[in-house]
């Protein structure tokens, strides 16, 4: 498999996790908070890609989503980015991790990256984002995001098999 | 040295892409035009697919807020019942009302709602993040005439309004329950014209501007909109009952909170009115 054919199941997946969040995960919701599947999907391609793919995956996923978001267009893409990158840069340099190392990373990054989703947003004037609601979002988010981690982590290897391979 | 490599080019791509996300937020606070008809042209073209998934996965949905939300049901199917057995009887009251409503706009020149132009438009998306539970997507936009502003309902009253500029054939509405959400008021069998805004997901609007203390309201009054000079809303939408009245001794103003007569849960169809406020004054 070539570069260009990693690229082409790259943004089939993310199409697909994109349309699918919006269709089917949003609407299965706990206390009122749906899985937040773009934020796992730029955790896990850091974790998996490394820094520079968690950062693509991110701005790309992140764009997709800002356009159906009353937020900013451009925040999610933003956030995700800097999320993507810090994850991987954080998997290259402290753990090569197994496999549940990954699980409960991305449950704890998703916390992390709403908080911040919310802060940043606050900051730039968007509102409603900073609430007292915002910790049960964060829980059960990630505990949401725990449980998807472990397939979005396998669509990321189906992605990039070779380009791993090349790396390590 | 391929590690160092490859950590400048990550950097590199990091520093490429927080530039083009800050380039796009400032853009996009400025309401740039272009970029604004591009996230149209490409929400357009995810929406065939999003739409056909939308069908697809439907069921499980609501198959999944039928366990996780029955005790909720079950409650609203009793105040439901309850509601119906109290509309029937109001019915006929209503019908003699409306017609009473018809004929004072009529003499003040002022368009009733029943008879602006409308779009019913089918909740294609109720909210798609865990932050925007103040909005809903619709399967209608700008090739049906409707633009940034105009007001949304349903049966049981003003739901929301149009938020942003729509799509071709999609747009977003913002529900009366965000807090940033503001309409002007009038309590029927009053002359206060007031401003009420949201109050948050699941609680009741607050009128907090306007309404002078001397002004006599009760529980129980209904609230429509104003209407007055250039407003987003024609005149005699229902907003809600009036069921609390504080005082503001200081401001010399009576607070109210105003329960919404539409629910704006578990939307399913709604009414976009066609309602352009400056051309109806020209």
């Amino acid at each position: 498999m070539n570069t260009a054919n990693a690229y082409v199941r790259s943004a089939l997946f993310l199409l697909t996790a994109l349309v699918l969040h919006m269709a089917l995960f949003s609407d299965l919701r706990v206390l009122g908070v749906a899985p937040e599947v773009p934020l796992a999907i730029a955790i896990t391609a850091g974790l998996v890609g490394g820094p520079e793919r968690g950062a693509m995956a991110g701005f790309l996923i992140g764009l997709g989503i800002d356009l159906y978001l009353p937020t900013l267009f451009g925040l999610s893409a933003l956030i995700y980015t800097v999320w993507g990158y810090t994850v991987g840069l954080i998997e290259e340099r402290i753990f090569r991790s197994a496999w549940w190392i990954n699980v409960l990373v991305t449950a704890a990054a998703t916390a992390g990256g709403l908080l911040v989703y919310a802060v940043l947003g606050e900051l730039l004037g968007e509102a409603n984002l900073y609430t007292d609601r915002l910790y049960v979002v964060m829980g059960v988010a990630a505990a949401y995001n725990l449980v998807l981690s472990l397939p979005l982590l396998g669509m990321w290897r189906w992605s990039w098999p070779r380009l791993l391979g090349e790396e390590r | 040295m391929a590690t160092g490599t490859r950590t400048g080019r990550s950097r590199f791509t990091l520093i490429f892409l927080l530039l083009s996300s800050a380039t796009l937020l400032t853009l996009d606070a400025r309401e740039f035009e272009p970029l604004q008809r591009t996230e149209e042209t490409l929400s357009d073209l995810i929406s065939p697919l999003r739409t056909g998934a939308d069908r697809v996965f439907e069921p499980v949905g609501d198959a999944w807020a039928g366990v996780t939300g029955y005790d909720e049901l079950e409650a609203e199917n009793e105040a439901l019942r309850q509601e119906l057995q109290m509309l029937e009887g109001q019915r006929i009251l209503d019908t003699d009302a409306a017609i009473r409503l018809e004929l004072l706009l009529d003499e003040l020149g002022l368009p009733y709602v029943q008879d602006i132009p409308n779009v019913v438009g089918e909740v294609v998306t109720a909210n798609v993040g865990n932050f925007d539970r103040y909005s809903v997507q619709i399967n209608r936009g700008s090739d049906d005439g409707i633009r940034n502003g105009m007001p949304v309902v349903t049966r049981g009253g003003l739901i929301g309004r149009i938020d942003g500029d729509p799509g071709r054939g999609h747009s977003r509405v913002t529900l009366l329950t965000d807090p940033g959400f503001e309409v002007g008021v009038l309590v029927v069998g009053t002359d206060d014209v007031a401003l009420a805004s949201g109050g948050g997901h699941g609680e009741p609007l607050m009128v907090t501007k306007g309404l002078e203390i001397d002004t006599e309201v009760a529980v129980g009054h209904e609230v429509v909109t104003s209407g007055v000079d250039r407003s987003r809303y024609p005149p005699g939408i229902p907003i809600g009952i009036v069921t609390e009245i504080d005082y503001d001794e200081a401001r010399l103003l009576q607070l109210l909170t105003v329960e919404p007569s539409a629910n704006t849960d578990n939307l399913s169809f709604v009414t976009v009115l066609l309602y352009d406020p400056l051309a109806e004054e020209s």
